[in-house]
């Protein structure tokens, strides 16, 4: 179906009686006589594309440009043939041999393909959108910009710029979370985290406890309800300042860990098994339950 | 039978929901041992690690592989199981993360070798067939179904990729590991050929024994360009003797006749002197021990890879290589002399199917090849940089999904060949049954094939005699028939071997020490 069709807004009105005509769902409807001027806007068949000279034709050619390569995905590779034998195969082998080290230029940019990797590693081991690997590896660029790499580790520089990005998009990652993953040292990533804090002033705030929650709960096979309810708690908490000077993930623990006890008292989790999930420890847990245990549900 | 009791049983058999049985016995097949295999295959990750001075080896060992049932991670990093609707509707894949055991272990050359870290990880995703053993929906009665939103009568047998949903066509191949003797013509002469498809692990190699003009015979494999005299190969693989070259041929006179007459053109004697001569040709203009040592590896390697046995040394199975070259031959001097037809390429016994599971194996191992190279890479660099080896941070999971993933979603799969998954006609009901239970002959549709197109006898209660369409495509795209019943390969070929070789035969490497009850003792 074609994509220029008009806004109801700009339509000429209902062709019977002309009357105001409103979308419906997938109707289009006059709101005057309930005439249905249109109706099921949905393409049932597929894409039609014609793949007949996709051979032949070098207009459809690799994949869509990406921030996540350091030659923007728009690099060529010398292919491989089995017509090719003797001196020919062999020029092509060299050929290629040269032309894979051409796309490397400076000590920069190799630092860049291996910081790159590691950080499309670390967003699919973390289960991160794509948006954020691009932030990430943009948020790498700039520490480089910036010389802040000098003295400190690739590895710790990857793993800093998933973090940062992850929170900055408001679906944090712990620290221990994205280090466990990583191949930086706790101490790589802390420096590289706090150079880029400093020097490039990332735009994070404190993190919402409640990022943490659907993670922490699908760790910890809390039902939905128990979910919720926390979710309420973690709100409660922020507003009345209770979250203030706290882990944010121990909040999202000690939430869930009351929910659970106001939901369903038998089946919930213990103080130990939350506050294994969110990493923290179990004192933590304790004295935020107990200053947000006398927060009644609305309803 | 009366009529009332063969309606009975036809309708007990047709009631039973078997429309898709050939892609979800082929596909649990694959989940159940097919993986596995390919693991096994696999074996270690070798690295070059090792290669400088002063410094251990290091390899991985990989183990068991494991799978669990389809489930989607959220951006904020829950997990939920995930069911076929919410994939469709959500245009997400329809997938399962795949596990494996891996360790890395280091030293071996002066220092004894030791286990660095081992461990289960996640190694990627598999797409999970709808309605097969790793299906979320295994075993859900029509209510629980209906509860997912899912049609009772679905017949399921496809993947969802990206939201699409993708059947895997059914490909109909020449049976390899047999022989077949065809005539050609070469310069203008009829001659006589033997074709064997030989196939082991993926691995395809097309091993020829031509009679030419001279009535010469020339075999011709991977690796060796041109070809090679048939004695002279004969002779390198250790059957040395005229006599015993003739005896294994055929004790015919008149093929002893021709055989003799190739004897006569021999150029070597003994094996020394075979194996001499075929360094030549595979290594030309090389020193005389790389030309041995190469020529031993092209015949353990390239030719006849399906003699080869588990645990069985290459050599032992030379013999063996020997003898079937013999089998090539009395082929051809068969045909030579009339004794029998050329082989019918279009016949059902010289077809095998390739079903949805035999598919995602090929697909697997070079999925599985491509994660073993990354991990070798990634090993190296972090080893270069003076990192802990660990197998968490060297196994990157993108890299398995991304190669399973993408011939399902584009249909171009390993190999070259595409159009191996298509978009489920969904046009109505009978449309996806009949989408589900089609057939795709490997055959160019731009080039005439006659025979291949014509309904052949063999295809009697196997393929549909009607259904096939019009044009370009017509008798290249079939259908199965009604009640086809499609067989598989046996689980255990080992223990089929070890039968056999109780039951008499010979020769078979590795099973020696097996009891034999002849019949005269």
């Amino acid at each position: 179906m074609s994509g220029t069709r008009s806004t109801p807004s700009r339509s000429p009105g209902c062709p019977e009686c002309d009357g105001q005509v409103r979308t419906d769902g997938t109707e289009r409807v006059c709101g005057d006589c309930g005439l249905v001027i249109e109706a099921d806007r949905i393409d049932h068949g597929p894409e039609w594309r014609s793949f007949a000279d996709d051979d032949a034709s070098p207009e459809r050619t690799g994949a869509p440009r990406t921030r996540a390569r350091h030659d923007r995905g728009l690099s060529t590779e010398i292919g491989r043939s089995t017509r090719l034998t003797g001196r020919k195969k062999r020029r092509l082998a060299r050929m290629r041999t040269h032309h894979k080290r051409s796309k490397i230029g400076s000590k920069r940019e190799r630092n860049r393909v291996y910081s790159y990797t590691e950080i499309r590693r670390l967003i699919g081991e973390l289960g991160l959108p794509e948006s954020v690997r691009d932030q990430a590896c943009a948020l790498f660029d700039s520490a480089q910009d910036a010389n802040l790499l000098r003295g400190r580790s690739l590895e710790g520089f990857s793993a800093a710029a998933v973090y940062a990005a992850a929170r900055a998009a408001n679906v944090a990652r712990t620290r221990t979370e994205v280090r466990e993953a990583a191949k930086a040292t706790a101490g790589e990533q802390d420096a590289a985290f706090d150079a880029m804090n400093r020097e490039l002033g990332l735009p994070v705030g404190p993190t919402d406890p409640a990022e943490y929650l659907p993670r922490f709960a699908s760790d910890l096979d809390c039902s939905s309800a128990v979910e919720r309810r926390a979710r309420e708690l973690a709100r409660r908490a922020v507003e009345e300042g209770i979250a203030g000077g706290r882990d944010p993930s121990g909040v999202a623990a000690a939430c869930l860990y009351t929910a659970g006890r106001q939901v369903d008292a038998s089946g919930a989790v213990t103080q130990r098994e939350a506050a294994d999930v969110a990493d923290v420890t179990p004192v933590t847990v304790r004295s935020t339950y107990v200053d947000i245990r006398g927060y009644r549900s609305r309803d | 039978m009366n009529r009332q009791d063969l309606r009975t049983v036809s309708r007990e058999y047709f009631s039973d929901d078997r429309l898709a049985e050939h892609h979800f016995r082929s596909f649990n097949n694959f989940l159940g041992r097919g993986m596995q295999d390919v693991v096994d295959e696999k074996e270690r990750i070798e690295t070059d690690i090792g290669d400088k001075e002063g410094q251990e080896p290091v390899y991985v060992e990989l183990g068991d592989v494991r799978m669990v049932t389809p489930r989607v991670r959220e951006a904020d990093g829950s997990e939920e199981l995930l069911y076929p609707q919410e994939a469709r509707l959500r245009n997400i894949t329809y997938s399962a993360p795949v596990f494996m055991e891996m360790s890395i272990v280091r030293g071996g050359e002066d220092e004894p070798e030791t286990v660095v870290d081992s461990t289960e990880t996640k190694v990627g995703r598999m797409p999970v067939m709808v309605g097969s053993d790793k299906c979320n929906m295994a075993g859900f009665s029509d209510e629980e179904l209906i509860d997912i939103g899912e049609d009772p009568v679905d017949p399921g047998g496809y993947f969802i990729v990206n939201g699409s949903e993708r059947v895997l066509m059914t490909s109909e191949d020449l049976a390899p590991n047999k022989i077949l003797a065809e005539y050609d013509t070469k310069y203008g002469d009829e001659i006589q050929v033997a074709k064997t498809f030989s196939q082991r692990r993926g691995y395809r190699a097309l091993v020829l024994c031509e009679r030419n003009r001279e009535g010469l015979l020339e075999v011709s494999f991977p690796s060796v360009s041109g070809s090679i005299d048939f004695v002279t190969l004969v002779r390198a693989l250790g059957l040395e003797s005229d006599e015993e070259i003739v005896h294994r041929v055929s004790d015919d006179p008149e093929i002893v006749k021709y055989m003799l007459e190739n004897l006569e053109e021999a150029e070597v004697q003994t094996e020394e002197e075979a194996i001499e001569e075929l360094g030549k040709r595979v290594a030309s203009g090389q020193g005389k021990n790389y030309q041995l040592k190469r020529a031993n590896y092209v015949i353990d390697r390239y030719l006849l890879p399906h003699l080869h046995e588990e645990g069985v040394e290459d050599e032992d199975v030379r013999i063996n290589k020997a003898y079937y070259l013999c089998r090539m031959a009395e082929a051809c001097f068969e045909l030579a002399l009339d004794r029998r037809e050329s082989d019918d390429k279009d016949h059902y016994a010289n077809k095998r199917l390739k079903v949805s599971g035999d598919l995602m194996k090929d697909l697997f191992r070079t999925a599985l090849n491509k994660l073993a190279r990354d991990v070798k890479y990634q090993l190296e660099r972090a080893n270069m940089r003076n990192r802990d080896l660990t197998v968490n941070t060297v196994v990157r999971s993108d890299v398995l999904t991304e190669r399973l993933e993408h011939p399902i979603a584009t249909g171009n799969w390993v190999g070259g060949r595409s159009g191996v998954s298509q978009l489920v006609d969904r046009t109505d009901y009978m449309g996806v049954l009949s989408h589900l239970r089609r057939l795709r002959s490997p055959l160019s549709r731009s080039q005439p094939h006659f025979e291949a197109r014509d309904l052949h006898a063999t295809q009697w209660g196997r393929i549909c005699p009607s259904e096939t369409p019009e044009g370009p495509n017509c008798g290249l795209v079939k259908n199965f028939a009604q009640a086809m019943e499609l067989s598989q390969n046996v689980e255990d070929e080992q223990g089929l071997k070890r039968e056999l070789a109780s039951m008499g035969v010979e020769g078979i490497p590795g099973i020696e020490g097996v009891d034999r009850q002849t019949a005269d003792d």
